[in-house]
C-alpha cells in the first residue's frame, strides 16, 4: 500500500467514532510507521473536529420547539379493527334508516289507500255514544231522530272495533242510516284510517 | 389541544440535531425549520408504524432528508453539479484556515454541493453514526455513501482552500 493509498482511505476516519470501525484498523496500524502519514492524519482529524464544532455551534431559533409542540397535529388513531366497527355500525345505521322509511312509506301508503271491507254491527247516533254510551234498541229512536237530524253515524262491529259511516265525498248518507239506527246491519264499504280514526264510506247497506 | 409528552420530548432531544441538519441541506433558517417541524409531525402521524423504537433518531434523520427531496424536486432550484472524478488529488488544508471561516461560509460552501453528497456529508460532521448507520437513513448503500462522502470532503476541502485564498 502507497501513501497516497492510504490517505485516500483515511480521508473518512473521523478520529473516536470510526476507531472501533474493522476498515480503518489496519491503516491506522500502517500510519504509525509512516511519519509523514502520521502528521497528515493528525491534521485531517484535526480539520474534522472543527468543522465539526462548526456545524455543531449552530443554534436553532429561539423558540422553535415551542412553535413545533404548539403547532403539533392530533394524531389519527390508525386503529383499523375500530374503522371497520365504525364503517360497519354506519352501514347498519344506515340500512334501518332505509327500512323504516320504506316501511313508513308503506304504512302511509295503508292508511291513505281505502280498502274495500265488509262490517258487519250495529248502527251506531255517534254523538250519543261517544259522549253517553248510548246504543241498543233503548236507544233506538233518540238515535234515528239524532241521525236523520245530520248527527255523525257509525257502525259498531262484532269485534268491537266502531267505523265512521260515510257518503260520497260531499253527500249525506244520514237519511238511509237514520231507517238502520240501532239495527244491526252489513255495509260494504270503503275503509280508511287516520290519526287512529276509522271510517267506512258507505256503497251497500244489507240488512242483516 | 392536550398535551402529548412523548411529542414534546422527541422535540427537546433531537430539535436542535434536525435543524442543524435541515440547515446544512437547505442553507435557509426558514426552510431548515419547516423540514424539522415537518418532520416531528410527521412522526405524531405514523408513531405507531415505527418498528424500531430505538432508532427514532435514525428514522427521523431519514424522514427529513426525504422530505428535503421531496421538497427540492416540487421547486428544482438548484443545479446538478457533479463531483469530478475520485482519483483527484487531496487537497492540503491546514486547521487554522479552517479555523478562519465561520459556520456561515461553511453551510455557503455546503450548497455548493451536489445534494446527493451534501446529505451524507453533512451527517459525518454533524452526527455520531457510523457509515452503516448514515447509510442506512439515507437508504443508499454503504460503499456508495462513502464513496460519496469522499468525494464531496475533497470538493469541501478545495472549496475552502479556494476561499482562503481569496480572502
Amino acid at each position: 500500500m502507497t501513501t497516497k493509498e492510504a490517505k485516500e482511505k483515511l480521508l473518512l476516519y473521523r478520529g473516536s467514532i470510526d476507531d472501533s470501525d474493522p476498515q480503518f484498523r489496519a491503516l491506522l496500524e500502517y500510519a504509525k510507521g509512516d511519519p509523514e502519514l502520521g502528521r497528515w492524519l493528525q491534521e485531517q482529524t484535526e480539520c474534522y473536529d472543527t468543522i465539526r464544532a462548526k456545524l455543531r455551534g449552530i443554534e436553532a431559533p429561539p423558540g422553535l420547539p415551542e412553535r413545533i409542540v404548539h403547532r403539533r397535529p392530533i394524531p389519527f388513531p390508525r386503529d383499523w379493527w375500530r374503522l371497520v366497527q365504525l364503517a360497519a355500525a354506519i352501514l347498519i345505521c344506515a340500512t334501518v334508516t332505509a327500512l323504516l322509511m320504506k316501511w313508513s312509506e308503506r304504512r302511509y301508503r295503508l292508511v291513505a289507500g281505502a280498502q274495500e271491507i265488509l262490517v258487519t254491527g250495529e248502527v251506531l247516533d255517534m254523538t250519543c255514544y261517544i259522549a253517553s254510551n248510548l246504543s241498543g234498541p233503548n236507544h233506538a229512536e233518540c238515535a234515528r231522530i239524532c241521525i236523520r237530524k245530520g248527527s255523525p253515524a257509525g257502525i259498531k262491529a262484532q269485534d268491537g272495533k266502531v267505523y265512521l259511516l260515510a257518503g260520497e265525498p260531499g253527500q249525506s248518507i244520514n237519511t238511509e242510516l237514520a231507517e238502520y239506527a240501532a239495527q244491526v246491519v252489513t255495509i260494504k264499504g270503503k275503509r280508511s284510517v287516520r290519526d287512529g280514526f276509522a271510517q267506512l264510506q258507505v256503497e251497500e247497506i244489507r240488512k242483516f | 389541544m392536550p398535551a402529548d409528552p412523548e411529542f414534546e420530548k422527541l422535540v427537546k432531544l433531537y430539535y436542535r440535531d434536525l435543524y442543524r441538519f435541515g440547515l446544512s441541506l437547505t442553507g435557509s433558517e426558514a426552510d431548515a425549520c419547516d423540514l424539522t417541524q415537518e418532520t416531528f409531525y410527521v412522526w405524531a402521524n405514523k408513531r405507531d408504524q415505527i418498528k424500531n423504537p430505538a432508532k427514532v433518531k435514525s428514522w427521523l434523520f431519514t424522514t427529513l432528508h426525504r422530505q428535503f427531496l421531496q421538497t427540492r424536486r416540487h421547486r428544482a432550484r438548484f443545479k446538478h453539479e457533479p463531483i469530478d472524478d475520485a482519483s483527484q488529488d487531496l487537497p492540503h488544508v491546514a486547521t487554522d484556515c479552517v479555523d478562519r471561516v465561520d459556520a456561515q461560509t461553511l453551510l455557503t460552501l455546503l450548497a455548493q454541493l451536489d445534494e446527493n453528497h451534501r446529505a451524507p456529508l453533512v451527517l459525518y460532521y454533524l452526527e455520531d453514526l457510523s457509515y452503516n448507520e448514515i447509510a442506512e437513513t439515507l437508504a443508499v448503500p454503504l460503499g456508495t455513501v462513502q464513496s460519496r462522502i469522499g468525494r464531496a470532503k475533497i470538493k469541501l476541502l478545495q472549496l475552502l482552500n479556494e476561499t482562503n485564498a481569496a480572502k
